[in-house]
């Protein structure tokens, strides 16, 4: 069922699929520990910090990704910093995806009642406690489906460092129909395995929405 | 009961104190003194500052002028050095708290842990107590509560009333020497309101002070020391209870008594002990 | 300077191109997606799905070299233009949907209980309130359209991206360079945005 071309080629896009799980898996760890301080700091530090996080999030907002990774790419070794591609490409995707899991955490903090703060507060627990014990927890509960949701977008976008010459599944794919010159099949080969592992992500989502949604 | 009110330095006092919420001025200038184990309920109107009088004695509302005291210590602020009043640190305020239980209307329980862990999170965490000592402590008190055997389960598999007697154990087990309810049934369908009332009168008569604001007037009629009648922030009538809800003074009171029948129509005798009775 | 002007032409060209056909389409999708009817949820769902779980450049590689393998060759900037239009519809139909679906049943039943048709109810109480709901994630949307634009550069289209680069090979500035394509681009989002939040401020006076 599956055309032949495919089959004789499934090793390389193994590879490729494994690459691009590296990245994103890579990118989800780091992008989430950003999000998640910058969230807090923007939150509860001082007013300096909320400055600095939300010129954060608008200029990422506002600028593509693939700018983020040429500036890194094409600028970086002008100023005679040796980065590697491969964690170059990761570094620069998680400070892009940082700014949006700090928007997604920044959205589950505030959407804690009140009420919770005014129980911990009236069992004398200070803000420190209060974070670890009873914000961060529900924060992290509430956030799952947007979190998901910025998941399937980072993996999605892991197919452009293949611009910059990572090798990935999309860069793989780009290879093999150099070789092949049977775009059409191989290309919705790579489409098919990106959607299983996108659209699986996206059922988990749907799963959470509806947990979090009965336990409130 | 409490003791000599004369002569007994009070739990709670209030001297002069009021608040504004911009340019209304939600309390005014109430003095108010509670003794140790003493029961006060308040009752008044939505909107008489009955609420936000008992969350400034935690400090979960500010006031701005008099003075709040629990137990001698002047909440929210203090006099420094020379003289002047002074906010107090988060600190200072966060160990005050601590020694104040608080049940709110909306019970306000951790979704997120188990029923033992809810009563014991503050004692470990706050207290300092070590975890197996608080959590004896917290069983203890769930048992007190008659919800032994929920202790393993989530808020949300429990009825409003068992959550709310699950808040007034996480309360307790701060060991508070005040404890301060705020329209603790009013969330509450009718038949589960009993089961709390029954826990709230018990620990009235284990001797804890407490400041009570409800529409529960049977409840007020049998537990309480001393009724607090509240209307636009002030206080209007205070008194001995059997004899202010038979025979009330003003006019406001008796407005407000017409309206509120169906707290005081529940006039069948009562058993006080029905703790767990519907659970 | 100049060709990095001339790439946000195109920049600019692209995404009102491709929001115009992507909010018609979306459109359709989404009342296809609603209508009940399986012969037309089914495609629309799946379209959809299809639209979100892969990539833009995937896609984008699929129109350019895949369709001229078949013999129906587009050029770069007609290829990206479909895949810009098809990616972005499919998300927009669901931000249609969601706005529609997000006006409260209470809603719907009032109207019936005022003795309203199903199409007046439709025209008066959901469609107006959906139309709000659903003007800031369309904004989010444009926004990354915009962004999305950037892609094309992989095919040479000569978008502000694709210039930047080509300059940037060029020369050997390339940190100013790239650090004036992004203030353009942010230029051009945050222009967007604001023209985007004033026109929410506007009608929700008007109503």
């Amino acid at each position: 069922m599956l055309p032949e071309i495919l089959i004789s080629n499934s090793w390389l896009l193994l590879q490729g699929v494994e690459r691009t799980l590296e990245l994103s898996i890579a990118t989800v760890l780091f992008s989430s520990a950003i999000g998640l301080l910058a969230a807090l700091l923007r939150t509860f530090g001082w007013w300096a910090f909320r400055v600095v996080v939300d010129f954060y999030v608008y200029v990422v907002r506002g600028v593509p990704l693939l700018l983020l990774l040429f500036f890194m790419y094409y600028g970086l070794p002008y100023s005679g910093i040796d980065l590697a591609p491969i964690p170059g490409g990761i570094l620069v995707m998680s400070v892009y995806f940082g700014a949006f899991m700090s928007e997604v955490f920044r959205a589950a903090i505030e959407a804690l009642p009140r009420a919770q703060w005014d129980a911990a507060r009236s069992l004398g627990m200070r803000l420190p406690l209060i974070l670890v014990i009873v914000v961060v927890p529900q924060a992290v509960r509430l956030s799952a489906p947007a979190f998901i949701n910025t998941c399937i977008l980072l993996i999605k976008s892991t197919s452009l460092v293949s611009i910059i010459g990572l090798s990935e599944l999309t860069m793989v794919g780009r290879q093999i129909v150099e070789r092949t010159f049977a775009p059409f099949q191989i290309l919705l080969g790579v489409a098919l395995i990106y959607f299983l592992i996108c659209y699986s992500l996206s059922r988990l989502g749907r799963y959470a929405e509806k947990r979090t949604r009965y336990a409130h | 009961m409490p003791i000599d009110n004369a002569t007994v330095a009070p739990m709670v006092a209030f001297r002069g104190v009021s608040k504004w919420f911009g340019k209304a001025q939600v309390l005014k200038d109430i003095s108010l003194s509670v003794a140790p184990s003493e029961v006060v309920v308040v009752i008044g109107p939505s909107g008489s500052g009955k609420t936000t009088l008992l969350r400034c004695v935690n400090w979960l509302e500010e006031y701005e002028t008099g003075e709040i005291t629990v137990a001698g210590e002047m909440v929210g602020y203090r006099i420094a050095a020379n003289g002047e009043r002074v906010r107090r640190s988060e600190r200072e305020i966060a160990t005050a708290r601590a020694k104040i239980g608080f049940v709110f209307q909306s019970f306000n329980l951790f979704p997120h842990m188990t029923v033992l862990r809810n009563v014991a999170v503050g004692p470990i965490r706050v207290n300092k107590m070590p975890r197996e000592m608080a959590e004896t402590v917290a069983r203890d008190l769930i048992a007190r509560v008659g919800l032994a055997d929920k202790a393993d389960a989530y808020p949300t598999s429990l009825s409003g009333g068992q959550q709310q007697r699950v808040a007034i154990a996480r309360a307790l087990a701060m060991q508070p020497k005040l404890m301060l309810f705020d329209e603790v049934t009013s969330a509450l369908d009718p038949e589960l309101v009993d089961e709390v009332l029954g826990v709230m009168q018990q620990l009235a008569r284990d001797g804890m002070t407490m400041i009570v604001v409800t529409h529960e007037m049977q409840f007020a009629r049998d537990v309480a020391d001393r009724i607090i009648f509240m209307d636009q922030g002030a206080i209007v009538e205070e008194g001995d209870p059997a004899k202010l809800l038979a025979n009330p003074h003003s006019e406001r009171l008796r407005a407000f008594m017409r309206r509120h029948i169906h707290g005081w129509a529940r006039n069948l005798p009562r058993d006080p002990m029905t703790v767990g009775k519907n659970s | 300077m100049p060709s990095l002007l001339e790439g946000t032409v195109i920049t600019l060209e692209l995404s009102a191109l491709a929001i115009t056909a992507a909010l018609i389409l979306g459109m359709v999708i989404a009342l296809a997606a609603l209508s009940g009817r399986k012969a037309m949820t089914l495609p629309a769902g799946a379209f959809v799905q299809s639209m979100r779980n892969t990539p833009l450049l995937v896609q984008l590689y699929l129109v350019y070299f895949g369709l001229g393998m078949i013999g129906l060759g587009l050029s770069a900037f007609l290829s990206g233009l479909i895949a810009l239009t098809a990616q972005n519809s499919a998300y927009i139909a669901e931000i249609y949907r969601g706005g529609l679906q997000s006006v409260g049943r209470t809603q719907i039943e009032a109207g019936k209980a005022l003795g309203m048709r199903r199409r007046e109810i439709f025209e008066l109480i959901e469609l107006p309130q959906a139309f709000m709901r659903v003007v800031p994630p369309l904004c989010n949307q444009f926004i990354q359209i915009i962004k999305d634009t950037s892609i094309l550069s992989a095919i040479a289209v000569g978008e502000l991206m694709h210039q930047g680069k080509m300059l940037s090979e060029r020369t050997a500035a390339t940190y100013e360079i790239f650090i004036m394509v992004g203030l353009f681009y942010l230029v051009i989002t945050s222009i967007v945005t604001f023209a985007t939040r004033s026109f929410e401020r506007r009608f929700a006076i008007a109503h």
